[in-house]
């Protein structure tokens, strides 16, 4: 997961690539390995960025605290970088320069998580001691997800995907702020996930071009041993 | 006076839509040397620059979000990198649905239709499937029976590619099959616990080919089968039957086609498909002696309704008035649940092919005993798969919280799914049909469907036999099942009508005119040049997902076809 970004994809050669590919296939049978990563590695040159990234919808005291936010609501430790590594200011900017809907839920909540942190420190939230941040969070997380945990039925399967819906059940004072942790842990978890800093968090190994496909049987033996069932 | 341009030429046969039957009848009668045009009512697809099957999500900016965060709106149901296909809701086109009902329509729009980002699983109806009625009493019998269409099925699983296994099992009759890739480590672990209670749990019968066939090179295993592939390793009616016969020069395509009307003559014969060219929103016309309507069970039946003469009056070849009638759809139910026993397991691949490596069968197909009739398959998930945007979303709404815990636990937990959807056979219901909407139009001024539909106690029944096996299984494996269990209530649980897009039988074949539209050869029976090759000639909905049938029996009626013709009998 750690090959570079190129600067635009080259559709022409991603293209000549892939009839490559295809034709070796077809007239051998079986794919060379190497050249399917060639095309996987055009194929990942779609996008690329250098340098710092300039915000196009956030102030910069905004931009701010959705860095400290992903800093803290997906937090470094030993395995791998922060969602803050991982590109999820930028990922929410890009969105909301976008689409209106999206800017007003994300400068709404910032107006009112600053001016909460504001009464109880005189502190823009992301001024604030980091102990404060946490206690205003947790508050927030506990309104957002309140007794049960669950907010959402997950339905694993793709045709439910566009029925699903993200509703909050916060009460009281801190429902406003609620809704908008909500936002903002959903959109800093996915940034997370989806850069090659989550994938290598998770550890995950797919998307690759294989002429054969296996199943270590090492993984088979260790499910099959810890089997409630009994080992087969 | 309404100006329409008229085909100079009349074609020998017209083909209304591009999917898994379109494909099929154009692929037949090309073959044959028959000069067909194709009417696509989307674009031409062109899978080198369509597709972005290999994409990772960090590859766009907005991370498969798509632009300005579809995905968090319920915008981008599908997901961004997903094959064209189409969409619930298409601007300019809608439908209606009659107060008290629910269902969804799904509808493509693109050369190839459904089949470029369809699940490719293709099962074989079994013998018994065809007589329904002659088995329990519900439905109507087909008109043709198993070994009318084996042959076929021959035909389409040799020509596609199918993957699977010889079991000898009644209710999954074998074919012609290329191997399937093993079992993943999940799937060893969930064919032990259906085993444990005498659930077949076979290899998988997908239409992905894992040895080359016909200059297709073999299934690379990248596991995005729904996104395109686009070394054509799995079957689409595009890449697979048309676009290849564009080659026999005997193919003339005609996109953006959207069909308005089938004309035809006081002899009750077809002569032309009047349709709207959306590229210059003129009508215009294709004479031809055969027309083929593939467009989709609920658009064919629309076009029929719409068709109206004198001596139609209820629209073409439904004298009957059937058509619009028998509207099915598939029981769908699925239960996720959470296995300590996979957590911790050494990662790898897990992508193969996309979907399950292994499904079950039905298998109390001869049970007399049980409190509903028919029944379904088990379509199995779970693995490590691509992270995207919302993959970890229901972990986040189960552990709560955020910052290290949530990051651990997420972390630990990867891969620890399994999934269980069942796909049940519904019994068609005198509640469930479409008409035409008595007012509303779509932007070319032609008369939308209004659909009306109701669950029966069958299939909430089903449903509750799928939740009960479901969490069985997941319990018996140390699992935890996920989210609310459902169906404790009827409406609740079991999937929306239409969303399980195997809408059909709203055209059905049978043996008696007065209570069918088409013979035991799709062909109408008022009107001998008109013939329906999707899913609306279907009888019944079996538990086996329509889409190889559909190319079984389309190829079965273009076979029919050509051999008419040349008999000059249309």
């Amino acid at each position: 997961m750690s090959e570079p970004d190129g600067r635009q994809g080259n559709e022409v050669s991603r293209r000549a690539l892939l009839q490559r590919i295809a034709l070796a296939v077809a007239s051998a049978g079986v794919l060379d390995l190497k050249a399917g990563q060639h095309v996987h590695k055009a194929v990942s040159q779609e996008k690329q960025r250098t340098g710092e990234y300039t915000p196009q919808c956030f102030n910069g005291g905004e931009y701010q605290t959705l860095q400290r936010l992903s800093e803290l609501l997906i937090p470094a430790d030993d395995q791998s970088g922060s969602a803050l590594d991982a590109g999820a200011p930028e990922f929410i900017d890009v969105l909301a320069n976008q689409n209106e809907e999206l800017a007003e839920i994300f400068i709404s909540g910032i107006f009112w998580l600053d001016r909460e942190m504001g009464r109880r420190q005189a502190r823009r939230f992301a001024e604030a001691a980091e102990d404060e941040q946490i206690r205003l969070l947790d508050e927030l997380a506990a309104a957002a997800d309140g007794s049960t945990g669950a907010l959402i039925d997950f339905h694993s399967a793709p045709e439910y995907a566009g029925f699903q819906d993200y509703t909050a059940r916060p009460r009281g004072r801190l429902g406003p702020g609620a809704r908008f942790f909500v936002w903002a842990r959903r959109l800093i978890v996915d940034a997370f996930y989806t850069s090659p800093i989550g994938y290598e968090d998770v550890g995950y190994k797919g998307n690759h071009y294989r002429t054969e496909y296996e199943v270590p049987q090492e993984a088979i033996d260790y499910v099959m041993k810890r089997s409630p069932l009994g080992s087969a | 006076m309404l100006e329409v341009i008229r085909s100079p030429k009349v074609y020998d046969v017209v083909v209304i839509g591009s999917g898994a039957g379109g494909g099929a009848a154009v692929q037949v009668l090309t073959g044959k040397g028959i000069e067909v045009a194709l009417l696509e009512a989307g674009p031409m697809l062109h899978p080198e620059k369509d597709y972005k099957e290999h994409m990772l999500p960090h590859h766009v900016d907005h991370r498969g979000a798509g632009e300005g965060g579809a995905h968090y709106f319920g915008r981008q149901p599908w997901g961004f990198f997903r094959a064209p296909n189409g969409a619930w809701d298409l601007e300019g086109e809608p439908y209606t649905v009659a107060p008290g009902s629910e269902f969804r329509w799904f509808r493509s729009r693109i050369l190839g239709g459904r089949t470029n980002h369809y699940g490719r699983i293709s099962l074989r109806f079994a013998d018994y499937d065809f007589m329904p009625y002659t088995m329990d009493g519900l439905g109507s019998d087909w008109p043709i029976t198993y070994d009318d269409l084996a042959p076929y099925y021959d035909k389409a699983e040799a020509f596609i590619g199918v993957t699977g296994s010889i079991e000898g099992i009644r209710s999954a009759p074998d074919g012609i099959f290329q191997p399937c890739p093993p079992p993943k480590a999940h799937e060893h672990l969930i064919k032990q616990a259906c085993s444990r209670v005498n659930i077949p749990c076979i290899p998988m019968r997908r239409a992905v080919i894992t040895k080359p066939l016909h200059g297709r090179p073999a299934c690379h295993y990248c596991g995005q089968c729904g996104r395109g592939c686009i070394t054509a390793s799995n079957y689409a009616s595009s890449q697979v039957q048309i676009l290849p016969a564009l080659k026999t020069g005997k193919l003339k395509i005609f996109d953006q086609a959207m069909a308005r009307e089938i004309l035809s003559d006081e002899n009750g014969r077809v002569t032309a498909v009047s349709y709207i060219d959306k590229k210059t929103r003129t009508e215009q016309q294709i004479r031809c002696r055969v027309v083929v309507l593939a467009a989709s069970a609920c658009e064919s039946a629309r076009l029929l309704l719409n068709s109206r003469s004198s001596r139609f009056p209820q629209g073409l070849a439904n004298n009957s008035g059937v058509v619009g009638r028998f509207l099915m759809d598939t029981v769908g139910l699925g239960v996720g649940g959470y296995v300590p026993a996979l957590e911790g397991m050494p990662h790898y691949d897990t992508d193969g092919f996309s979907g399950g490596h292994v499904y079950s069968p039905w298998w109390e197909w001869d049970k007399k005993n049980k409190d509903f009739p028919r029944g379904y398959h088990i379509e199995i998930g779970g693995g490590f798969g691509m992270p995207g945007v919302g993959s970890f979303q229901g972990q986040v709404a189960r552990i709560g919280g955020y910052g290290g815990q949530l990051k651990d636990r997420i972390r630990k937990e990867y891969g620890a799914f399994v999934a269980f959807a069942g796909r049940g056979e519904m019994i068609p219901n005198n509640l469930s049909y479409c008409e035409l909407d008595p007012v509303a139009v779509d932007k070319w001024g032609i008369p939308v469907l209004r659909f009306h539909f109701k669950w029966s106690d069958y299939e909430w029944k089903q449903a509750r036999h799928m939740e009960r096996t479901f969490v069985d299984l997941i319990e018996s494996m140390g699992g935890q099942v996920l989210g609310r269990r459902s169906p404790r209530l009827d409406g609740e649980g079991i999937s929306v009508p239409g969303t399980i897009i195997h809408e059909l039988g709203t055209v059905r074949m049978g043996n008696d005119p007065r209570s069918s539209a088409l013979n035991q050869y799709c062909q109408g029976h008022e009107v001998r040049n008109l013939f329906v090759a999707d899913a609306g000639p279907f009888v019944s909905n079996p538990d086996k997902n329509p889409t190889l049938t559909i190319t079984a029996l389309a190829w079965r009626t273009s076979d029919y076809i050509a051999e008419e013709m040349k008999q000059g009998h249309v």
